[in-house]
């Protein structure tokens, strides 16, 4: 039920942030960090109650992605060379199971490449490694998670998504990690509704099949997918980790340039700049949910100061997400209030003397109306 | 039902075995099957399985039947094969039912809700067992469905087109259909869905019968639809009739419900869950 916080890159201090305390769990990253780094991590989110760890090997492109994998001994040193054939994932699901056992997390995410297609026997395939780690640790503290790497463009064809359902459904698996790959521009919001609605029934076949969702890496769309029925959605520092995407919110390189402070709000379900997060508040446009984020009022405080307030902006989408989902699994709101509260607020943009013209000219609410269309035309996709 | 085509054989293999041979009680596409009974007056089933049937098929049938030992599962007795007139016939003696099958009682009559809640029981114990040893039967009808005798409990027999998933499959990808009874046959069966058959298929088709046994319709078929237009509303997944579902749920059964969904994973995940909610309708009886 709680939201999660998908550890990134130079993101552990938000781990611990007291601010962000509504996490009710997070995904660890041994792409980002090396084993000390996350025995670290662990050891001081154990002193937190009922807070669920979930270590994801981070295996989706294995020969391109290391960064610190090749720290972990899970991590195939023959990747280059190898087939991917059953066997070779058994003998990282071994080793996989004995190192989640040494470093004790509550749970460990089945090993899944990101395909270059998305064949059944790819999904076959996820079942087995699942299948396996529940074999492995049975018996154990640390509880296996089947792993779920779905395309948003697959899931357009109709019945993909009950078919994909009914193939991951095989897992004696009931606790899910969602991994959608999609080719959305860089974290621009997703926008095409029927990936949203097939990613929609998706969740909706696992959930009420008896498989717990938790979906990772998610950005604002996260209120579609609890819509669906999610039991967790994640995210992180950077908005949307949608994962193998760059630019918007990118961390600065050693080339110069910096990044650009956001400001997530509700009232129109957007990341605002300064300029516009100014003239939208001076039109009094902002939600409720913004008046209660307490980094609201910090970043408001930076800005005539001229002071920089990018940390502030991923603090405060983080703690709207927690925030949201915590509402939206509580009931006290629903994703069609937000959706059309927010449908409004863009046309209240729109018609706004002196008109409000945001900073990017994508900014402009598009996708609120394709998520309305999403939210009400899922039930009857097929 | 045409002439045993092998009764010879199973002459020549009754003698062989010193059984005295019965007559012949049921045939298929690969083999026929005949009565006989043991020197000691135990009463078994021989099937022959025609010359030029796939190998492998059979031999899967009997890797089958040896890998299962469950009470409402038929039993195998013996495997071998005859040489008759210089061509090898392959047999296997089973466990005879004398109580017939599913399809004789219906000749009958419809079955009440209680016995189809006992037999769903039993049948329901089968296909747990036969999803543990990574089976698939795929051929649940009530032909394959015996009783020990007149009160017995139901047996699943004929694993004829067994599917192993430890092994790949026999059946090739580019076909429409895959094999098994349309009739009976669940949606992924029909489409050759070939990653979605699993002890699910099974659940489907176990249910079909046990709706043909009970109402006497198919769970999928309109008024005044015809055998093949119901089998073309399974294969298109559109989902019970209204009239079966509302009939259903009059007299509480609302887990043979839930086995008839078109995706498996709209119907029970493990074979327990499904135990379960069969034993929870009893309450309604």
């Amino acid at each position: 039920m709680p939201a999660f916080h998908q550890i990134g890159h130079d993101s552990k201090n938000l781990l611990f942030d007291e601010g962000l305390n509504r996490f009710g769990g997070a995904i660890l990253s041994p792409l980002n960090y090396t084993p000390d780094d996350v025995a670290d991590q662990l050891t001081r989110l154990r002193e937190r109650e009922n807070f669920v760890t979930l270590f994801d090997p981070h295996l989706y492109r294995p020969q391109s992605e290391r960064m610190c994998l090749p720290s972990w001994d899970y991590y195939p040193r023959d990747v280059e060379t190898a087939d991917f054939t059953p066997n070779w994932w058994a003998g990282i699901v071994d080793k996989l199971a004995e190192t989640a056992l040494k470093l004790g997390p509550t749970a460990v995410a089945s090993p899944a490449i990101v395909p270059k297609t998305f064949p059944d026997e790819f999904y076959l395939e996820l079942v087995q490694n699942g299948n396996q780690l529940e074999s492995v640790l049975r018996g154990t503290p640390v509880k296996p998670t089947q792993t779920i790497v779905a395309s948003l463009v697959d899931l357009t064809a109709p019945q993909r998504a009950m078919s994909i359902a009914s193939i991951m459904s095989k897992s004696r698996i009931e606790e899910c990690l969602l991994v959608l790959i999609g080719n959305t521009d860089p974290r621009r919001e997703l926008a095409d509704p029927e990936e949203l609605k097939g990613a929609m029934k998706l969740i909706a076949a696992l959930e009420s099949g008896g498989q717990r969702v938790t979906f990772a890496s998610c950005s604002s769309e996260m209120i579609l997918w609890k819509a669906a029925g999610a039991t967790n959605c994640a995210t992180g520092k950077f908005f949307n980790l949608r994962r193998f995407t760059i630019s918007r919110f990118e961390e600065p390189d050693s080339s110069g340039g910096g990044q650009l402070g956001y400001w997530f709000e509700e009232a129109l379900l957007g990341f605002l700049r300064q300029s516009d997060l100014l003239r939208v508040n001076a039109q009094k446009l902002l939600s409720d949910a913004s008046a209660g984020n307490p980094f609201s009022q910090q970043i408001l405080e930076n800005i005539p100061a001229q002071k920089a307030w990018v940390a502030l902006g991923w603090r405060h989408f983080m703690y709207w997400f927690a925030d949201a989902e915590f509402r939206l699994s509580g009931g006290s709101v629903s994703a069609e209030d937000l959706v059309t509260a927010a449908d409004a607020t863009w046309a209240a943009v729109e018609n706004s003397k002196p008109k409000i013209f945001m900073e990017e000219r994508q900014n402009n609410g598009d996708w609120v109306r394709q998520w309305r269309r999403a939210l009400e035309e899922f039930p009857y996709f097929e | 039902m045409s002439a045993y085509v092998l009764e010879s054989v199973a002459k020549a293999i009754c003698d062989s075995v010193g059984y005295d041979f019965g007559c012949g009680i049921g045939q298929g596409a690969f083999k026929e099957t005949f009565s006989a009974t043991q020197a000691d007056g135990v009463p078994v089933a021989v099937k022959v399985l025609k010359p030029g049937c796939s190998a492998e098929r059979s031999d899967r049938e009997v890797e089958a039947m040896k890998r299962c030992a469950h009470p409402n599962v038929a039993a195998l007795i013996e495997l071998s094969a005859i040489d008759v007139d210089g061509v090898q016939y392959p047999f296997i003696i089973e466990a005879f039912m004398s109580g017939g099958t599913l399809e004789d009682r219906l000749g009958a009559g419809l079955i009440s809700r209680s016995e189809l809640l006992k037999i769903g029981d039993a049948l329901i114990g089968a296909v747990d067992h036969i999803a543990a040893q990574e089976l698939v039967h795929r051929d649940f009808k009530p032909a394959n469905i015996m009783f020990a005798d007149a009160r017995g409990e139901a047996v699943i027999g004929d694993f004829g087109i067994v599917r192993d998933l430890r092994k790949d499959s026999l059946t090739q990808t580019y076909l429409s259909s895959g094999p098994g009874t349309p009739f009976f046959a669940a949606p992924e069966q029909l489409t050759n869905d070939k990653a979605l058959i699993d002890w699910r298929t099974d659940q489907f088709a176990l249910a079909v019968t046990l709706v043909i046994a009970h109402f006497g319709f198919h769970p999928y078929q309109r008024d005044g639809e015809n055998d093949s237009q119901a089998i073309s509303r399974v294969a298109s997944r559109s989902g019970p009739s209204p009239t079966f579902v509302q009939m259903a749920t009059q007299i509480e059964l609302p887990a043979l419900i839930k086995m008839l969904a078109p995706w498996p994973v709209e119907r029970f995940r493990t074979p327990p869950m499904l135990l379960n909610a069969w034993r929870a309708q009893r309450g309604g009886d």
